[in-house]
C-alpha cells in the first residue's frame, strides 16, 4: 500500500505542477502586490525551488512532522480546513450510498427475476405486470444513467421554483443553518435532503441496479440454483441463500471503489445544489493552485480508494467462503 | 417665581446633553436615502465562496472584503452619487496650500464593538504597521508611494492625524478611502512589523468571532463553514440617518455562501436572498418576471468601476511585421473603424453596456467631455480604404491582406478569456468583422485567470482585456501611464526593475507626453491643474488609440420589492447594507 501511495503522490504532484505558475502568481495582476512580494512568498514556501525539491520537502513534512501543509489562500493548516468540512461530506455520501444500495439491490433482483416471465409461454396477468414493470424500470434505469447528476439537480431546482417552493439549495433554510439542533431543524433538513438524494443517488441506483440484475441473471441459471430448487427448497430460501448471496459479490467490490467519491464524486452537483461538501473545496484549490490543499485531498482520496479495496476484500471474504481459501 | 425659573434652568441644564444626543446630525451621505427607514429585520445577501480569512491585510479575497467591509470603517469614503470624498472615521480634513500635508480630525466618541474607545493610535497602527507593511499579503504600500518615497503619517493628538507627502501628491486623500482601520488593542500583540507571518495567522476563519472587533455598522456573530456568515448590529454603531435614528436599520446581516450563479438566482427567486448579484445576461429574463408580477425589482444604472473591455495589440510582438503594424498609430486607427460597438453592446451585453471613456469612466468628474464623440464609428469601408492607403493590400488574391511588399498574410491571434460570459462573443464579432476587411484573426481562448499573466509576459499578439475604472486617474497609472506595470501592450517601455524610471527611449512621442502628464499630475496638489493634465491625456489616448476601447458594462442589480433604500438616482445604483430596510 505504501509504495502505491508514494507513486500516486508523485503522479498527483506532477499533474498539479503541470499547470504553469504558483498560487501567488495569480496576484501578479493585482496592483496591491508588488513583484518583489510575490517572489518573497514563493521563496518562503519554497515554490521557487525545482519541483523535485518541492516534492521532497512536502514528503518530509508529512513523514516526519505529520504536516500536510498549509493553505496559502486561508493562512491555515490544511488539516483543520479539511476537518471542518468532513462532517457533512461523510453524512451526505454515506446517506446517498445507503439510499442507492437499498433501492438498487432489490430492484436489480426484481428485474432479473422478471426475466423469467418473458420465457413463460402462457403469460398470466402477473407475468404481464412483471414484464411491464421490468420495461419501465429498465427504461428509468437507462434514463437516469444517461442524465448527469447536475442536470437532474438543475431540473429539480427549476421544478421547485415553478411550484414556489423555497428548498432550492443547501441543506437548510437560511434561518436554520446556524441554529442549534431541534425537531424543527431536523424537519427542515429532511425537506431539503430529498433533492440531493434524488440528484446524486439516482445515478448510482441505475448503475448498481443493472449490475445486480446482470449478475443475478448469471447466477439463477447456474446448476446449483437448479439443484437447490430440485431439492425442494422454498423459493425464498433459494433466492436469498443461493442466488443473491453469490450474485452480490461483484457489488461488494464495487462498493469499495466508491469510497473516494466521498471527495470527488459530487463536485458539480454540490456546486449546483450548494451543498457544503468537500468537493467544491477541492475544485477551488485546484483552480487557485493552492497546491497543498489539492495534494492533501487527492492523497486522501487515494488513501480512501486503497482502504475501500481492503474493506471490500475483507467483506467479500466474510460473505464468500471461497475467497477465504484462496 | 424665582424658584420655578431656577428649576427650569436646572432642568434645561440636565436635559442639554440628552437633547444634543437626540439631535445628532446625519453622518452618512444623504444620497443613500430614498426614504427614512425603520428598524428591524434581517438582510440576507450572498457570497460566491467562503471567506478565506477575517484578517483584512493578510488576505486577497473579495469574499473576505465583502464581509469585513461591514465590520470596519475607512477614514474617508465616497458619496455613491457624486463619487466625491465624504467623511467617515475622519470627520473633517484640511490640506495645506502646497498640497503636501493633510490634517485629518477624527470622529470623537466612536467605540470599537467591544466598548473600547477608537482614537488616533488605531489609525497610526493601521496605516504604519499594517497598510504600509510590505510583509503582509494585502498591504497597500503601493498606494502610499510617490515614486519611491512613501507617505508619512504622524499623530498630532488623540483625535488628529497628519499625512505628509514627500512632494505634492494629488490623490493623497483618495488613497485613504481604500484603507479600513483595524483595532490596535486587539492586533498589536501579534507584532505585524516584526513577524508578519504570525500576524497573518491571526484572525483566520476559525478564530473566536468575539475577538474581531470593528467600528462598522455590523459585527461578526457566527460563521458556519461553507454555508453562512452571520453578522449582527454593532451595539456601538456611530452612524445616524437624517432623522437621527441609529443605523443600520436591519438587526442582522447574513451572507449565504452559494457558489453557483444559477443557484444564487434560484435562491433569490425563492425569496431567500434579499438581493443577488446578476449579470447582463440574466437581466432580460428577470425583468420579464418582474413585469409578470414577481415580488422583486431589477434595476440598471451606470457604474463608475465597471471594467470596460479593450482590444490591445502587442507592440512588442515577436513577429517583426506585426510589431511594426501594431506600433503604427494609423494601423490601429484603421482597425478601430472595424470594431462594431453597437452590435457588441446589443448581442453580447443584451444592450446593458454603454460607451467607455478613455481611461476614465464617463460618470467620473475627471472625465474629459471632449472625448465623448471620439470613439470611432463602425465603418468597414473606411477601415478598408485606410488599410489600402497604408499599403496593406491583398497581393496574392487569397482574400487576406498582405504586409507591404508582398509579405505574408496580415494574421494574428486574439487572446481572450474563454470562460467569460462576454469575451468569447466580443472576440467572435471582431474576428468576423476584421475578416471582412481582409485581416485574419485566430481566436485564442484561455482560462480567464491566465489572460493577464500571459499578456503581461508578452506572450500574445492581440488580446481582449478589461481593467476597472477608478475615480482618480492617479489610481490607474500602472495601467495607462506608459511604462506602468500593467501597460502590457508596450512592454518595451517598462523599466528593467520595478519602481525605476521607465525606458523613455522606447516610447513613441505621444507616449512620452502621456508619461509626463501623469508624472506632473501625480506631483501636484492643485486639483484644477491636475484635471487639465488628465484631460490632455484622455485626448491623446483617444487620438492615438494605444488600445481600442470597446464597451463599458452597466451596473445591474436585483432586490426584493420589500427592501427600501435600494434605488437608481441620476443613473447610479444606490444602496448600502446599513441603510436598506424592510418596508
Amino acid at each position: 500500500m505504501i509504495p502505491t501511495l508514494l507513486i500516486i503522490s508523485l503522479v498527483c504532484f506532477a499533474v498539479i505542477k503541470l499547470q504553469p505558475g504558483s498560487f501567488f502568481d495569480q496576484y501578479r495582476d493585482d496592483p496591491r502586490v508588488t513583484k518583489a512580494q510575490i517572489d518573497a512568498y514563493n521563496h518562503r514556501y519554497a515554490l521557487d525551488q525545482p519541483n523535485v525539491v518541492q516534492y521532497l520537502i512536502w514528503l518530509k513534512n508529512i513523514l516526519f512532522h505529520g504536516d500536510l501543509g498549509y493553505s496559502f489562500a486561508n493562512d491555515r493548516p490544511v488539516t483543520s480546513m479539511i476537518g471542518e468540512r468532513l462532517g457533512w461530506t461523510v453524512f451526505l455520501s454515506v446517506l446517498t450510498l445507503l439510499v442507492s444500495w437499498l433501492l438498487a439491490v432489490p430492484l436489480g433482483i426484481y428485474t432479473a427475476l422478471g426475466q423469467a416471465a418473458f420465457s413463460n409461454p402462457r403469460k398470466t396477468l402477473g407475468d404481464r405486470v412483471a414484464i411491464g414493470a421490468n420495461y419501465l424500470m429498465n427504461f428509468f434505469g437507462y434514463i437516469s444513467m444517461a442524465i448527469p447528476d447536475f442536470l437532474v439537480a438543475l431540473l429539480l431546482v427549476g421544478w421547485l421554483l415553478a411550484h414556489h417552493k423555497t428548498n432550492v439549495g443547501g441543506l437548510f433554510s437560511p434561518e436554520f443553518i446556524d441554529a442549534p439542533w431541534s425537531w424543527a431543524k431536523v424537519k427542515d433538513l429532511l425537506s431539503h435532503l430529498w433533492v440531493p438524494m434524488i440528484a446524486i443517488g439516482l445515478e448510482g441506483v441505475a448503475g448498481l441496479m443493472r449490475q445486480m440484475r446482470a449478475s443475478m441473471l448469471d447466477v439463477i441459471n447456474q446448476d446449483y440454483v437448479r439443484t437447490a430448487r430440485a431439492k425442494g427448497l422454498a423459493p425464498r430460501t433459494v433466492l436469498w441463500r443461493h442466488a443473491v448471496r453469490n450474485a452480490v459479490n461483484p457489488l461488494i467490490s464495487l462498493a469499495g471503489l466508491s469510497l473516494p467519491s466521498l471527495i470527488s464524486g459530487t463536485i458539480v452537483a454540490s456546486i449546483v445544489l450548494n451543498l457544503p461538501t468537500i468537493g467544491p473545496f477541492l475544485y477551488d484549490s485546484l483552480i487557485n493552485k493552492d497546491q497543498f490543499v489539492s495534494m492533501a485531498l487527492l492523497m486522501f482520496s487515494a488513501l480512501l480508494l486503497l482502504l475501500g479495496n481492503l474493506l471490500a476484500d475483507l467483506a467479500l471474504a466474510s460473505v464468500d467462503p471461497r475467497v477465504r481459501f484462496e | 417665581m424665582q424658584r420655578t425659573s431656577l428649576f427650569l434652568a436646572l432642568m434645561a441644564l440636565l436635559a442639554a446633553p440628552a437633547m444634543a444626543q437626540a439631535q445628532t446630525e446625519a453622518n452618512v451621505p444623504a444620497s443613500l436615502f430614498q426614504s427614512i427607514g425603520k428598524k428591524g429585520g434581517t438582510l440576507t445577501l450572498s457570497l460566491v465562496s467562503s471567506p478565506q480569512s477575517f484578517n483584512y491585510f493578510a488576505v486577497l479575497d473579495n469574499n473576505s472584503y465583502t464581509v469585513l467591509n461591514n465590520v470596519f470603517d475607512r477614514l474617508i469614503t465616497l458619496d455613491p452619487l457624486t463619487n466625491k470624498l465624504y467623511p467617515d472615521l475622519a470627520e473633517s480634513w484640511s490640506m495645506t496650500p502646497d498640497g503636501r500635508t493633510a490634517t485629518l480630525k477624527l470622529r470623537k466618541g466612536v467605540k470599537w464593538s467591544d466598548g473600547q474607545a477608537f482614537d488616533a493610535d488605531d489609525v497610526m497602527f493601521t496605516l504604519d504597521d499594517l497598510a504600509s507593511n510590505t510583509g503582509l499579503k494585502a498591504n497597500q504600500s503601493a498606494l502610499f508611494r510617490i515614486g519611491k518615497e512613501p507617505l508619512k503619517f504622524t499623530k498630532v493628538d488623540q483625535y488628529t492625524v497628519k499625512v505628509t507627502a514627500p512632494k505634492p501628491y494629488g490623490a493623497m486623500l483618495q488613497v485613504l478611502t481604500f484603507v479600513p482601520i483595524l483595532p490596535q488593542h486587539k492586533l498589536a500583540k501579534y507584532n505585524p512589523v516584526k513577524d508578519p507571518d504570525a500576524f497573518s495567522k491571526a484572525w483566520t476563519t476559525n478564530t473566536p468571532l468575539t475577538d474581531i472587533v470593528g467600528t462598522g455598522p455590523y459585527v461578526l456573530s457566527k460563521y458556519t463553514v461553507d454555508q453562512k456568515v452571520a453578522l449582527v448590529r454593532n451595539p456601538y454603531s456611530w452612524r445616524r440617518d437624517p432623522a437621527g435614528n441609529v443605523l443600520p436599520y436591519m438587526d442582522k446581516l447574513e451572507y449565504l455562501i452559494i457558489k453557483s450563479p444559477d443557484a444564487q438566482i434560484a435562491s433569490f427567486r425563492a425569496g431567500q436572498l434579499d438581493s443577488a448579484p446578476i449579470s447582463g445576461s440574466q437581466f432580460p429574463d428577470l425583468k420579464r418576471q418582474e413585469l409578470g408580477g414577481a415580488k422583486f425589482r431589477v434595476i440598471r444604472g451606470v457604474g463608475l468601476n465597471n471594467p470596460p473591455v479593450h482590444l490591445a495589440f502587442n507592440q512588442d510582438a515577436r513577429d517583426a511585421n506585426l510589431k511594426k503594424a501594431f506600433s503604427e498609430v494609423k494601423f490601429r486607427q484603421a482597425l478601430a473603424y472595424a470594431v462594431n460597438r453597437p452590435r457588441i453592446v446589443d448581442t453580447v451585453f443584451n444592450g446593458l453596456a454603454s460607451n467607455p471613456g478613455f481611461g476614465v469612466a464617463p460618470v467620473s468628474e475627471w472625465f474629459n467631455p471632449l472625448t465623448k464623440t471620439m470613439l470611432s464609428e463602425f465603418d468597414l469601408k473606411k477601415a478598408a480604404t485606410r488599410l489600402d492607403a497604408l499599403g496593406y493590400r491583398d497581393t496574392n488574391g487569397d482574400g487576406v491582406r498582405n504586409f507591404s511588399g508582398g509579405g505574408p498574410n496580415v494574421e494574428f491571434s486574439l487572446l481572450h478569456a474563454a470562460d467569460s460570459s462576454i469575451m468569447p462573443g466580443i472576440a467572435t464579432i471582431i474576428q468576423s468583422d476584421f475578416g471582412k476587411i481582409g485581416i485574419k484573426v485566430n481566436l485564442q481562448g484561455v482560462t480567464g485567470s491566465t489572460v493577464l499573466p500571459t499578456a503581461m509576459a508578452g506572450n500574445f499578439e492581440a488580446a481582449l482585456g478589461s481593467f476597472g475604472d477608478q475615480p482618480d486617474p492617479q489610481l490607474r497609472k500602472d495601467i495607462w501611464q506608459p511604462g506602468g506595470a500593467l501597460n502590457y501592450w508596450h512592454r518595451a517601455a517598462q523599466p528593467a526593475h520595478e519602481g525605476d524610471t521607465p525606458n523613455l527611449s522606447a516610447m513613441q512621442p505621444y507616449e512620452k507626453q502621456i508619461y509626463a502628464l501623469f508624472a506632473q499630475a501625480e506631483a501636484s496638489g492643485e486639483q484644477k491643474k491636475r484635471k487639465q493634465w488628465y484631460d490632455q491625456w484622455q485626448l491623446l489616448f483617444a487620438r492615438n488609440v494605444p488600445v481600442i476601447m470597446i464597451a463599458k458594462p452597466d451596473s445591474v442589480a436585483a432586490f426584493q420589492a420589500r427592501i427600501g433604500n435600494f434605488y437608481v438616482k441620476d443613473n447610479a445604483v444606490i444602496t448600502s447594507n446599513y441603510t436598506m430596510y424592510e418596508k
